[in-house]
């Protein structure tokens, strides 16, 4: 499912959001400017599989058992990002893989 | 012709009003963020239209997202946005353009949990 | 001990693939684990990118039970994949140790 999807389906959308608002603020903040980032990164494969979702599970889980969100992912918040993207493609891989035909090799 | 029509050829002219008519029910700032990407993709001579439309789709979605979940344009892509084309396209500068976004990152989240008071 | 962030980077799947292995677990209690071992530097949040890849590298069985508190909690168990995949680990593991001890005792 891609985001444009998601946008048209703004129910599951507002819904997943307002788990988010629901969340402590200090999990809010972390993750409104994950998804920020990971937006910017890659065509994050919304709602669909799952990695935003997931992150709100995580939180919500921390959160009970009354974490702050710094205990829980640490300071590195964009080394976290990084590894719940692990290597899927980026915006620049898509691109890149669509002038030369195959995987850049460079971007790795 | 136009410029687009030029460079793409009639066949994905379809496709391009299609974004024009989203970018079209975009709030007013993220509108003049989808001009000025537009305009700084267009900086990238190797783009033949056909691999570029995937990635006008994907900045194009971000606006969409963004403004539909309330944050502003300026929020989302900072106040740089051929930096943001630059990373989009990949090539020279990309990676950079990741590093920096990967601090800004962590910065934004040390300065506002700190004023959170945690 | 500090600064091991970096060198445990290639060996921490492999550490949660045995962890698992060892017994049905749940994030939070693997990286409990991890830490009284000794990596008092690994948080939950590197924990949680692991496991989701195991589970999209299908290495791992899924199951979500309620918890005492908060949501419902995954846990984990190796399916045939993770217990070849862990054998492979601990061979790799073993020859790059008893590389390095060669190398440190002056041997070749």
């Amino acid at each position: 499912m891609g985001i444009r999807d998601i946008i048209e389906g703004k129910k599951q959308w507002r819904a997943h959001m307002a788990r988010v608002d629901a969340l402590p603020a200090d999990y809010r903040i972390v993750y409104r400017e994950m998804q920020k980032y990971l937006f910017k990164v890659g065509p994050v494969d919304l709602l669909g599989d799952s990695l935003l979702p997931g992150i709100v599970d995580f939180f919500e889980e921390g959160a009970a058992q009354g974490k702050g969100v710094r205990h829980l992912i640490g300071d590195d918040v964009a080394a976290f990002c990084d590894g719940l993207i692990g290597d899927s493609p980026t915006y620049a891989d898509v691109y890149q893989q669509s002038l030369t035909g195959k995987p850049d090799a460079d971007a790795k | 012709m136009n410029f687009w029509d030029t460079i793409t050829g009639n066949d994905l002219t379809r496709e391009y009003k299609g974004f024009e008519v989203r970018a079209a029910a975009l709030p007013e700032d993220h509108r003049a963020a989808w001009e000025q990407i537009k305009a700084h993709l267009f900086l990238y001579g190797s783009f033949t239209g056909r691999n570029l439309m995937p990635i006008l789709d994907a900045a194009l979605a971000l606006l969409e997202t963004t403004a539909a979940d309330g944050q502003s344009a300026g929020e989302v892509l900072g106040d740089d946005i051929p930096g943001f084309c630059a990373a989009l396209a990949g090539g020279a500068g990309a990676r950079t353009y990741r590093d920096r976004w990967r601090e800004q990152l962590n910065r934004n989240v040390a300065t506002k949990l700190s004023r959170l008071g945690g | 001990m500090d600064g091991l962030t970096e060198m445990l980077k290639g060996t921490l799947e492999g550490c949660v693939l045995e962890i698992i292995g060892q017994s049905e677990t749940y994030g939070y209690a693997v990286t409990r684990r991890l830490n009284d071992l000794g990596f008092t530097d690994v948080v939950e949040g590197t924990v949680y990118t692991i496991l989701l890849r195991l589970e999209k590298n299908g290495l791992v069985e899924v199951a979500k039970r309620p918890s005492e508190v908060g949501p419902p909690r995954k846990f984990y168990t190796l399916n045939d994949a993770g217990r070849s995949e862990l054998e492979k680990f601990w061979a790799k593991w073993q020859y790059l140790s008893a590389r390095i001890d060669t190398l440190k005792e002056g041997g070749r």
